[in-house]
């Protein structure tokens, strides 16, 4: 592979960009249900890649992104896709007070409760709004930001449209010694749905017997208010969202069926409502955060019929600690849309410059009270001078698998992770890092043991090799055997001024994959990966 | 500046405030008038928490629409696999490859009509949404009839076998090349099934793949036919003996002539009959 990276003023302007690919050889193993995809049957070979370039002159900003999806699982974990094309333009033009922006867009409102265009790559969304905004800043502070137009999908954009406006300011209260500062902000978003999106909702509407039918309507509204309160340590974050009449679908609700019992899931129209707040407190050595958040109906999209990660107009913070161990992530919850009491309390402590902790305690409920998720997380981290740093505690998870994964009549899993981490410089540029975890569960796939090891050779090289064993399986394979299964990975990074390529061999287990508090059920993988990422 | 912000609010509320829509009529769905029968695949599973929400639809389309719906329910691979208090195993080798045949799909439950390509790349045949199924199953009832498909199913006591005797007659000249697929479909079997969170025991299967007499992917039958020239097939299955399975009353017989590009499978004509004798 061959690339130039450049980065130099040309007739004042300013090249910049970045390039990003994943190669994947898929190797069929029945033995961990890597198998009946396109990939591994007959393609053998899938990849990626982005390459976005930017250009700035005089007040003006031109971007554009070349996508290629080849053979890809990221649309469809169970599917091939294959696409190439510009994934994305736009242009950017200051003039005075006034920032014009024109092409597809990322940008979001508040927390982004009704609004957020973004994108995702392992999961595949690229949620940017192809549309125009316009920004007029009023003074240092404050600013009034509208936006209009179609969400992207792939190379095309769904039909309807959104628009929206945002304002957000900044007040300085108080005094120099006791300073007080508000940041508000107010936002405010109008979906209609196009006739192709309202003519599919009538046809669904017409299945339903009378007591559950509806008269559908176009146009959704959502509002946020929201503020940010800064008083010495003291910030206080807090959101409260509101929305219309909408229709979405609602995977709880019962439905009269013309034939046989009724059944769950279907479209329902009702106004939705998320509140949102966050204390966080530092003082000395001592930092805790408390956080709180109740959804309800609050599933946002350009088309009711779409399901899982498509057309999402927001996005749903989720409120767990994101955990980076590969055991300690291995059971995440997605934000639920639809009925969620969250709760997350967090506590830092420095006892010394060598030893702080870090206690987390998640607790989530549906509004009905049923329990979707619990954790507490323990962290204590030591450092002995620059030549060695341990990290380590305990993780206790309740999770809920028939919510979360709509598994039936499963038991809550419920696990126990005690996890080390421990790092150690030979020299300032040779260092071994190794990491063991163990997950004790009697549910779902039954317990894990988890091995690291990585060996850094600065500023280059990095080698790694790693092992995750099901010591105690309690699912069948697809052979309908239970076995004790190693799902190893071999791999090695090199680095070369602002470039990282990787190549590994990869078995890994299925399992729920979180990309930004966003979630979704990947099947297994068995392959060599090598990816490559640039900025320049 | 504040000042300004509020004012922001206040004309959004009012504009809210303002806004009163004409929104669509639900109406009811017109039964076409037509000799097409249409052939509805439902990709479903003993596993598939959401698939009696595609049963009841499926049921709900036949009972609408009676005689002019052939339906067969697909117990491939993905959520096909027995509950843990299931009594029989669905699953066979060729409803595995039919499932394949027929992707990509977002998940189950899902149905194609007429193996219609949808546009979609994230599901070319079958959607999940099981609401659009009707609408679906009513366009294609709305395009013109253009081959007949007789069907006779007997079965013969002597040795335990389905005889079926196809012919089908163009009503227009038809270009390009032509299979026909025979399914054998079984009705009326009590076993467990995902439902949500909870596992019905006492679950109603209908309309499930037991079997083909051809190729899944179907047997060839001709190529540019002609108007009126009729073609005739014959084929005889003997379903294997299985306590509780194969119940000769519950079993039906389901034809489609379909094309056979790798690119175009779309039904043309289907046809469905319970067994005499």
């Amino acid at each position: 592979m061959s690339f130039a990276t450049f980065s130099y003023p040309q007739d004042k302007g300013i090249i910049s960009g970045a390039f990003e690919t994943n190669a994947n050889i898929f190797l069929r193993d029945s033995a961990i249900n890597a198998i009946n995809i396109p990939q591994y049957d007959h393609q053998f070979f899938g990849g990626e890649a982005w390459l976005n370039l930017n250009y700035k002159i005089k007040g003006f900003t031109f971007g554009s992104r070349f996508d290629m999806f080849h053979n890809s699982n990221l649309r469809n974990p169970t599917g091939s896709y294959s696409g190439t094309g510009i994934g994305r333009w736009y242009v950017k033009k200051e003039i005075d007070k006034v920032e014009i922006s024109a092409g597809y867009l990322y940008d979001q409102i508040g927390s982004g409760f009704i609004f957020r265009a973004f994108e995702t790559r392992p999961l595949f969304i690229d949620n940017a709004l192809y549309g125009v905004s316009a920004k007029y800043q009023f003074n240092e502070n404050w600013h009034l930001m509208g936006f209009a137009g179609k969400q992207k999908i792939a190379f095309e954009t769904y039909t309807g449209n959104i628009k929206g406006i945002r304002t957000e300011g900044f007040v300085s209260l108080g005094t120099e010694e006791n300073p007080l500062t508000l940041a508000p902000g107010f936002g405010f978003v109008n979906r209609t749905l196009s006739d192709e999106y309202m003519n599919a909702v009538v046809d669904v509407l017409r299945t339903y017997q009378e007591a559950d039918r509806f008269k559908p309507e176009y146009n959704t509204y959502a509002a946020t208010i929201y503020n940010t309160l800064n008083y010495k340590g003291l910030s206080l974050y807090t959101e409260v969202a509101l929305k219309s009449n909408d229709v979405f679908n609602n995977p709880f609700a019962e439905k009269q069926e013309l034939v046989g019992d009724n059944t769950l899931g279907k479209l329902v129209k009702a106004q939705g409502s998320v509140f949102y707040g966050s204390l966080s407190y530092v003082t000395g050595n001592l930092g805790v955060t408390v956080e709180a958040k109740r959804t309800e109906n609050f599933s946002f999209r350009v088309d009711p019929n779409l399901t899982l990660l498509r057309g999402m107009i927001n996005f749903l913070t989720p409120l767990n600690r994101q955990n980076t161990f590969r055991l300690t992530a291995r059971y995440s919850p997605a934000a639920l849309d639809i009925s969620e009491m969250a709760y997350n309390f967090d506590v830092r402590y420095k006892f010394s410059k060598s030893l702080s902790a870090n206690v987390n305690f998640s607790d989530i409920k549906t509004l009905e009270g049923d329990r979707l998720f619990q954790e507490i997380f323990t962290e204590l981290i030591y450092k002995y001078k620059r030549k060695w740093q341990l990290t380590s505690g305990l993780q206790l998870v309740t999770y809920n698998q028939e919510i979360y994964e709509t598994k039936a009549e499963v038991p809550l899993v419920k696990t126990v992770v005690p996890y080390i981490d421990f790092l150690y410089k030979f020299t300032p540029k040779k260092s071994l890092r190794a990491e063991f975890q163990y997950m004790e569960t009697k549910q779902d796939f039954g317990s894990w043991l988890f091995g690291l090891l990585e060996f850094g050779l600065a500023p280059r090289w990095s080698f790694e090799a790693s092992g995750m064993y099901n010591n105690k399986p309690k699912k069948a394979n697809s052979k309908g055997e239970i076995e004790k299964t190693l799902y190893p990975t071999l791999g090695l990074v090199f680095f070369n001024e602002g470039q990282r390529y990787s190549l590994r061999y990869v078995k890994q287990v299925e399992g729920v994959v979180c990309s930004g508090g966003i979630c979704r059920l990947e099947p297994a993988f068995s392959g060599i990966r090598f990816a490559m990422n640039t900025t320049f | 500046m504040r000042n300004f912000s509020l004012y922001i609010i206040l004309v959004t509320f009012l504009f809210l405030n303002s806004c009163t829509e004409i929104g669509p009529e639900i109406g009811e769905v017109s039964i076409p008038s037509t000799e097409r029968v249409v052939l509805l695949e439902e990709l479903t599973g003993a596993s598939c928490p959401n698939c009696p929400k595609g049963t009841a639809a499926v049921e709900a389309i036949l009972k609408k629409f009676p005689g002019r719906v052939a339906a067969v329910g697909i117990h491939g691979k993905f959520l096909s696999e027995p509950t843990k208090r299931s009594k029989y195993d669905f699953r066979f080798k060729e409803a595995e490859d039919l499932e394949n045949w027929l992707k990509p799909w977002l998940g189950k439950p899902a149905a194609t009509v007429n193996r219609v390509d949808l546009g979609d790349p994230d599901q070319k045949y079958a959607t999940v949404v099981t609401g659009q199924w009707e609408s679906m199953v009513v366009s294609e009832l709305n395009k013109p009839h253009r081959l007949s498909v007789l069907l006779d199913a007997n079965y013969n006591e002597t040795d335990k076998s389905i005889e079926i005797d196809i012919t089908t007659i163009p009503l227009e000249d038809l270009q390009g090349s032509y299979n026909i697929t025979v399914f054998i479909t079984e009705s009326k079997i009590i076993d467990a099934q995902i439902d949500g969170n909870v596992i019905k025991d006492a679950f109603e299967h209908n309309h499930v793949l037991r079997a083909f007499t051809t190729k899944f992917d179907g047997d060839a039958l001709a190529t540019n036919m002609k108007t009126g020239e009729s073609i005739k097939k014959k084929y005889v299955f003997t379903p294997p003996v299985v306590e509780g399975l194969w119940v000769k009353e519950n079993l039906e017989v389901v034809v489609a002539v379909h094309k056979s590009s790798s690119n175009d499978r779309e039904v043309i004509q289907a046809a469905a009959k319970k067994l005499k004798g």
